[in-house]
């Protein structure tokens, strides 16, 4: 943690907590930002006192106004500026003056703007570096803490939230003030409201540290537009799901691949912003959402009920249909339908009608009525196989509604399972659903709604529970040669390292590069394959040649000395014929691996999360299909396993259909290693291993043709 | 014009407009934090410094002039 941060985590508390709240540049007219702020703060009743400052107000609001804050008699704990953008840094000074160490700045007109602005918004950070203070925004809605030993609404929303345990931050202003509309009809609370705004100073990062330790919060909601350090937020994440088991669901915007296409290696072109960011989240075990409704549908589970620790549900309906469209969502999404024990089943057999299904998913009859559904949901508890409850109701003449919402509210409460519910419909159910949200029991519009929100509460849970798998670093590598390798191509003015070149740099870090070497003499390739052994492959060399195969570059098993020279001098002549044009370098001599299953390795630089590791089957698995996985460097055994099960083709790799399994150790271990060297070398923009050869279990793989873009 | 004519004559246009007591109107007064102007009094500014030297003044450079002596300096350039 930097010295920074340090001071983000002590002054964090005081945002939060103030005892006495200056708010600077504030004013008497309504519908104003610098207005409302005042009025907003003070409807929701401050646990301090409020010192309003205004250079020409006496008073605002009934109370006394100071003209600068330094004048302000009193200590002030937090200071909210609303001044416009031009004169925030004096006032920013001031609050350093008056030793005011927490500070809320809403203003805009800063890094958004470009220009003036960048320079105005690294004159605050200054400021507030000068003074140790730490600031939320600039260019935020502000901020919003229920917890009554608080109550602040450091902020221009039109509403206060209710008090809960689910804490959003938002890079967006905007995106708040929908959040909290949205929220209010659902019945939603929050424990802390935040807009960061530009981040300038305190980020998403400094905030998931605060709220892992807050106790009001269970649940971190974050709504990002732009990820300005990727592993900070990856360890952050990690950080707070490992030591408070707190669940981190973040919506990203920005799902396009822009940059992606330009790239110059397999590797470049499939590894797209968003498949990294998808990449980086699920290896941090961060939730990502696509959208607010699913933000908020998988919020609730967390933060209503217990979290599922199996897959098995039982379904409890009043009608057919509905049960069977939530058995169809519940097996596609992952989860499995308990097999109730006999005694269940009796159990049920006795308390519902002979015409009800007693089987999962249970039906209890269009005319069912409270009892039959608190019948059927305490056996369900009662039996060991199920691990959660989801209750659906469609409104039938004979239904009543809230009596039955009611019941099941109560009895969820009482159960150690998780419960959630659907009640099928909009008008005629509508009270019910308030009674549901009232007791914070899940309620979501459609039945097949419940299924993703409790497979993510189920996954969170079984992640918590995996043993944490650190990387470690391989002692046999000679980084400082890899380094210099590539720093001399530099020097060379190389943009990318030809095939020899490139062999070495991963050699290096011993990846498993077959014997090879360069030959710029007919007797130098025939020693060259001699001490590699035959057979051997050997290839033309030349900065002007792109598919080597076409000018008659590459010869195949090439079985002796007296072979290798003569096929030194036909490459030559051949390519002379077909390209005279291009200057040749020289020829590549690398022994000729046996068969086996090609994959391709890579590395790609990103400008967020930094160096990425890309793995797939080769050919067409890569070309057509696309079917690859990355992780973000470094890179456990753990996880190099999981990036080669996780592609859609590995039961090729796995023996699938009566063919071989393959080394699948030796490819984490060359996953592993060629991670270490995308740390190690930050020179290297992108590499593809393409392909590395794969034999049978035990006998390892080779890599036969690297790419390494500098 | 004479600097302290000029000084004089903008301290009276901001007195108007922002209605101060000229006595409270410091030399190194900034129009927002020091004297309180919000976005459509800092406007109005500018139209009145224009009337009272009988000048006009280039907007956007205008809209960056925040405080007394800043005032002076530039409307100097247009006289």
């Amino acid at each position: 943690m930097n010295k920074r941060a340090h001071l983000h985590k002590e002054n964090l508390q005081t945002l939060f907590y103030p005892k006495s709240v200056a708010i600077v540049g504030t004013n008497k007219v309504k519908g104003t930002v610098p207005g409302d702020i005042f009025t907003n703060i003070m409807k929701a009743e401050l646990n301090g006192v409020v010192f309003p400052v205004n250079p020409r107000e006496k008073f605002i609001g009934g109370v006394k106004t100071y003209k600068y804050v330094i004048d302000v008699p009193d200590d002030v704990d937090l200071a909210i500026i609303v001044f416009p953008s031009s004169v925030c840094n004096r006032a920013l000074e001031q609050c350093g003056q008056k030793g005011i160490k927490a500070v809320i700045i809403i203003s805009a007109g800063f890094k958004e703007i470009g220009g003036k602005g960048l320079e105005r918004e690294k004159e605050l950070l200054e400021i507030a570096d000068k003074y140790g203070m730490s600031f939320i925004g600039p260019n935020c809605l502000g901020v919003i803490n229920t917890d009554p030993l608080s109550r602040l609404n450091a902020s221009f929303a039109r509403e206060f939230p209710a008090e809960g345990n689910i804490a959003f931050l938002s890079q967006s202003g905007a995106l708040c003030t929908a959040v909290l509309d949205y929220a209010l009809a659902k019945k939603i609370g929050f424990s802390k409201f935040i807009s960061f705004g530009n981040k300038a100073d305190i980020s998403e990062i400094d905030l998931m540290y605060y709220l892992m330790e807050d106790e009001k919060t269970k649940v971190i909601l974050v709504y990002l537009e732009e990820i300005s350090d990727g592993p900070g937020l990856m360890k952050a994440a990690r950080d707070v799901m490992r030591k408070s088991g707190k669940p981190v669901l973040i919506l990203k915007s920005g799902r396009t691949s822009e940059g992606a296409s330009a790239a110059a290696s397999h590797t470049g072109s499939l590894a797209g912003s968003d498949e990294i960011c998808d990449a980086a989240f699920k290896q941090a075990g961060i939730i990502r959402c696509d959208n607010i409704e699913e933000m908020f549908n998988i919020a609730i589970a967390f933060a209503y009920q217990p979290v599922p620790k199996t897959n098995k549900v039982a379904i409890i309906t009043n009608a057919g249909g509905p049960g069977v469209l939530t058995t169809d969502a519940a097996i596609k999404q992952g989860l499995q339908l308990a097999k109730f024990s006999e005694e269940t089943t009796h159990v049920l057999k006795r308390s519902l009608p002979s015409t009800a299904n007693i089987k999962n998913p249970v039906d209890v009859i269009g005319d069912a009525r409270a009892d039959r559904y608190i019948a059927a949901m305490d056996a369900a508890f009662k039996d060991d196989d199920v691990d959660g409850v989801f209750v659906i109701l469609t409104p039938q003449s004979m239904t009543d509604i809230e009596t039955i919402a009611e019941e099941i509210a109560k009895a969820a409460q009482a159960s150690e399972k998780p419960v959630y519910t659907s009640f099928m419909g909009e008008a005629d159910v509508a009270a019910g659903i308030r009674i549901l949200e009232q007791y914070q029991i899940p309620h979501y519009s459609l039945p097949e709604a419940m299924c993703k929100p409790f497979y993510t509460a189920f996954s969170f849970n079984k992640m918590l529970q995996e043993k944490v798998v650190e990387t470690v670093d391989f002692t046999d590598v000679n980084k400082a040669k890899a380094q210099s390798i590539l720093t001399d191509a530099e020097k060379e003015g190389r943009s990318y390292l030809p095939e020899y070149m490139a062999a070495k740099v991963i050699e290096t870090y011993k990846l498993p590069v077959v014997g090879n070497g360069f030959a710029t003499s007919a007797n130098q390739a025939s020693e060259i394959a001699e001490g590699i052994g035959f057979p051997v492959v050997m290839k033309v060399m030349s900065d002007d040649i792109i598919h080597k195969f076409d000018v008659g570059g590459v010869v195949l098993n090439v079985n002796s000395k007296k072979e290798a020279e003569q096929v030194f001098n036909e490459i030559h002549s051949d390519v002379n014929k077909n390209m005279p044009e291009a200057k040749i370098d020289g020829i590549h001599i690398a022994q000729q691996i046996p068969q086996g299953t090609e994959v391709i390795l890579g590395v790609k630089r990103d400008p967020a999360f930094g160096p990425v590791i890309m793995f797939g089957l080769g050919g067409i698995f890569v070309e057509v299909f696309k079917d690859v996985s990355f992780r973000i460097a470094p890179v456990s055994k753990k996880v190099a396993v999981d990036m080669i099960t996780q592609i859609k083709s590995s039961a090729l790799l796995q023996g699938a259909r009566g063919r071989a399994v393959m080394d699948i150790d030796s490819i984490a271990e060359a996953i592993m290693r060629l991670s270490q060297l995308a740390v190690d070398c930050p020179q290297i923009k992108e590499l593809d291993i393409n392909p590395m050869i794969v034999l049978e279990k035990g006998k390892g793989c080779f890599v036969a043709d690297t790419k390494i873009i500098i | 014009m004479e600097q302290e004519k000029v000084k004089q004559k903008v301290k009276k246009v901001v007195s108007e407009v922002l209605k101060i007591d000229q006595s409270e109107i410091e030399d190194d007064a900034n129009f927002i934090f020091d004297l309180g102007a919000d976005s459509m009094q800092s406007m109005l500014l500018i139209a009145a410094f224009e009337d009272e030297f009988d000048i006009e003044m280039e907007v956007e450079k205008a809209q960056e002039v925040q405080s007394i002596s800043g005032a002076i300096e530039f409307i100097s350039t247009y006289l």
